[in-house]
């Protein structure tokens, strides 16, 4: 082998190796937030509420299977102040990425142009701000899923039609319930055979809570005494049971059927409930947020490109698919495979 | 506060007319005709308002509002103010699911327990109103939130279904076509009207509000009656709780919230004094039957929610505004009320 034969092999063995690196070099020198290990901070909406609880669980339990992501976190108190403080916080303590769990608009604006100024990439959890990736729910979509939903069973069961439809909105809460409540509405109305008509949709307030949809459904069913074929849809799991209540309180469980949004143990309980008004609900899988939220924050420390939105996965939860998902939590609805 | 000693009778018919006019009575009259005038209105808007469906659902979701109205009546006519009421009400079905759910207790007794735990809270606030002498306010805000925490903590969040036939029958049971829910409020009203007006415990019960020092100079045992005021005003807050926690056939931290807000609009539209020593049970209770048929108009009349807010303070507002109308006008024609 001459001099010149050498040459060329030790020169291909080299670009082969080195090459491939090239990038990653080159990308390791544009990219400064790029480490072995990394400190993340999470700050909670809130401590109180049990899908917050679960997003933290998530969160947690994402970053070990992760292996080197270490998480720092407060909580938000659904305060915007809070938040504030907890962000300035955030950057004392010198964390690379930063998980936004907060309510406030206002502050929002606030938060994160401090974490620019320090270039610290963030990623806000259902409600947007400006500059932050956003991840969470496809309001509309995840609405739409239960609409279909219902409007399939009322095609196989009620002859495709429904005599009327109570609507538990929540509209002091701005465009993401709206979202949700459209996209049920639109998808029950194109899927059912014969579309509910204007006169007969009952547009309720349900303030959020359990009691007020109790007591407007329960105003509400005097004025249809005629309607045997009644469908709810309903903002959350807490709205549904309220309309199943006051149904059954007024003895007419039987001309009704909900379906909501959020399938938390109390909804998952009515749907496996025996002889169920609760025909199931989109769930948001708040458990599992982290495993989105974490792989994501790496690529943006690691200057991959992450889209500017990241949706839940989505998916209606009813008697036939519970099992998949929950089996455990309802050992006697699930047989043991 | 000072009591002024009353005017001497006086003839003609300018005091006649004062007197006539600053009759507790009259305040009564003028709700019950106000209330009156609200169904002739509603009845000519909502097909389906006078029918016996609607009433039955009407008492169905009254008694809430009306057993806890009793309490407060009971505590403003002395002067004070019990914040706390939705809290404890919330408290109650809390604990009575908790026992029922994780614990070997018959849901009789879970109830029995949940019920003297908000007993028990009450006469908490009473000891550190009566005998701490903390003011009332600040006391009921302060158990308002260490309560409504409890809540949270004890359930870690969650709703708990409370399916058990017997327990939903307080809540959605009849009685000869009346809920017994219903019937248990006017039940009870009747004990506590006697109470007021045929007992000295009562009776002192106005002393105090009128002026708490004059009382004790007469050798009433002010700090022992309101002791047992806020100990009954938890208890009867506890007993709404279950019949909440029956209606919903489940229990929630979040049960109840605002209800101290409405269950003081009815007992102060009821003629009851915000400055203690004046009002009355059937007042209250009209009050309480206004609020309820307004809600119930406003729905079946599809009224916005929005706009429901604004009619049922605007009726708060003209209703003890005239009232107030009405006694300048008693001063000016007959002496002070």
């Amino acid at each position: 082998m001459n001099l010149s034969r050498k040459f060329v092999t030790v020169f291909a063995v080299f670009t082969m190796i080195v090459v491939p690196l090239v990038p990653v070099m080159l990308h390791a020198q544009d990219c400064p937030t790029a480490q072995d290990n990394y400190v993340i901070g999470f700050a909670n909406l809130t401590e109180d509420i049990v899908f917050t609880q679960l997003v933290r669980e998530g969160i947690l339990a994402a970053a070990e299977e992760a292996g080197n992501v270490e998480i720092v976190l407060a909580d938000n108190r659904l305060d915007g102040a809070t938040a504030l403080a907890n962000a300035d916080n955030f950057i004392a303590q010198g964390v690379d990425g930063v998980i936004e769990f907060q309510t406030d608009e206002a502050f929002g604006n606030v938060i994160m142009s401090r974490f620019r100024r320090e270039g610290i990439p963030v990623i806000a959890i259902d409600i947007p701000m400006p500059g932050a990736t956003f991840f969470g729910a496809d309001n509309y979509f995840a609405g739409r899923l239960a609409g279909e939903a219902l409007g399939e069973w009322v095609n196989e069961n009620w002859d495709g039609e429904a005599n009327a439809m109570l609507v538990l909105e929540l509209p002091q809460s701005g465009p993401i319930p709206a979202a949700r409540m459209q996209g049920m509405e639109e998808g029950f109305q194109e899927t059912v055979e014969v579309p509910v008509a204007d006169d007969m949709i009952f547009r309720l307030d349900s303030k959020n809570t359990q009691e007020e949809s109790f007591q407007v459904v329960s105003d509400t069913l005097p004025t249809i005494p005629d309607a045997e074929k009644i469908v709810a849809i309903t903002i959350n799991d807490g709205t549904a049971l309220g309309v199943i209540a006051a149904a059954e309180a007024a003895g007419r469980a039987d001309q009704i059927m909900v379906v909501g949004q959020g399938a938390d143990p109390s909804g998952q309980e009515a749907i496996v409930a025996e002889n169920s008004r609760y025909l199931g609900a989109t769930g948001y899988f708040p458990e599992l947020y982290g495993f989105q939220i974490i792989p994501a924050m790496i690529d943006l420390l690691e200057c991959r490109p992450v889209p500017p939105a990241i949706y839940v996965n989505h998916i209606f939860i009813n008697q036939d698919n519970i099992c998949d998902l929950y089996a455990e939590a309802w050992p006697d609805f699930c047989p043991a495979s | 506060m000072q009591k002024t000693a009353p005017a001497a009778p006086s003839t003609g018919v300018m005091p006649q007319l004062g007197r006539w006019l600053r009759g507790e009575r009259l305040t009564t009259l003028n709700l019950f005709v106000t209330f009156v005038i609200i169904c002739i209105i509603f009845a000519s808007q909502a097909e389906f308002f006078l029918t016996l469906e609607n009433f039955v659902n009407i008492g169905r979701t009254l008694g809430v509002v009306g057993i806890v109205s009793i309490g407060m009546t009971l505590v403003l006519i002395t002067g004070g103010v019990d914040i706390s009421v939705g809290s404890v009400a919330a408290l109650s079905g809390v604990v009575t699911s908790i026992l029922w759910l994780n614990y070997d207790v018959s849901l009789g007794v879970a109830t029995i327990v949940g019920l003297l735990v908000c007993t028990l809270v009450g006469f908490i606030n009473g000891y550190l109103i009566a005998v701490v002498r903390i003011n009332p306010l600040i006391t009921t805000l302060a158990s308002f939130s260490i309560i409504r925490g409890m809540a949270f903590v004890l359930s870690n969040g969650q709703t708990n279904q409370l399916n058990d036939e017997a327990f939903k029958f307080l809540g959605r049971g009849e009685i000869a076509g009346v809920p017994v829910s219903l019937v248990l409020m006017i039940v009870l009203y009747i004990v506590f009207f006697f109470i007021m007006h045929f007992t000295q415990f009562g009776r002192n019960l106005y002393a105090i509000g009128g002026s708490a020092d004059a009382s004790r100079l007469a050798g009433i045992a002010v700090r022992r009656h309101l002791l047992i005021v806020y100990t009954l005003s938890g208890f009867l807050a506890g007993l709404a709780g279950i019949i909440i926690a029956s209606q919903l056939a489940s229990s929630a931290p979040r049960a109840a919230t605002g209800l101290e807000f409405t269950v003081i609009a009815a007992v102060v539209l009821g003629g009851t004094s915000l400055s203690g020593g004046k009002g009355s049970l059937i007042g209250t209770l009209v009050g309480v039957f206004i609020l309820r048929v307004l809600d119930n108009g406003l729905v079946q009349t599809r009224v916005s929610s929005f706009y429901q807010d604004v009619v049922s303070g605007t009726v708060l507002l003209l209703a003890v505004g005239f009232d107030q109308l009405r006694l300048q006008l008693t001063s000016r024609f007959g002496g002070k009320s």
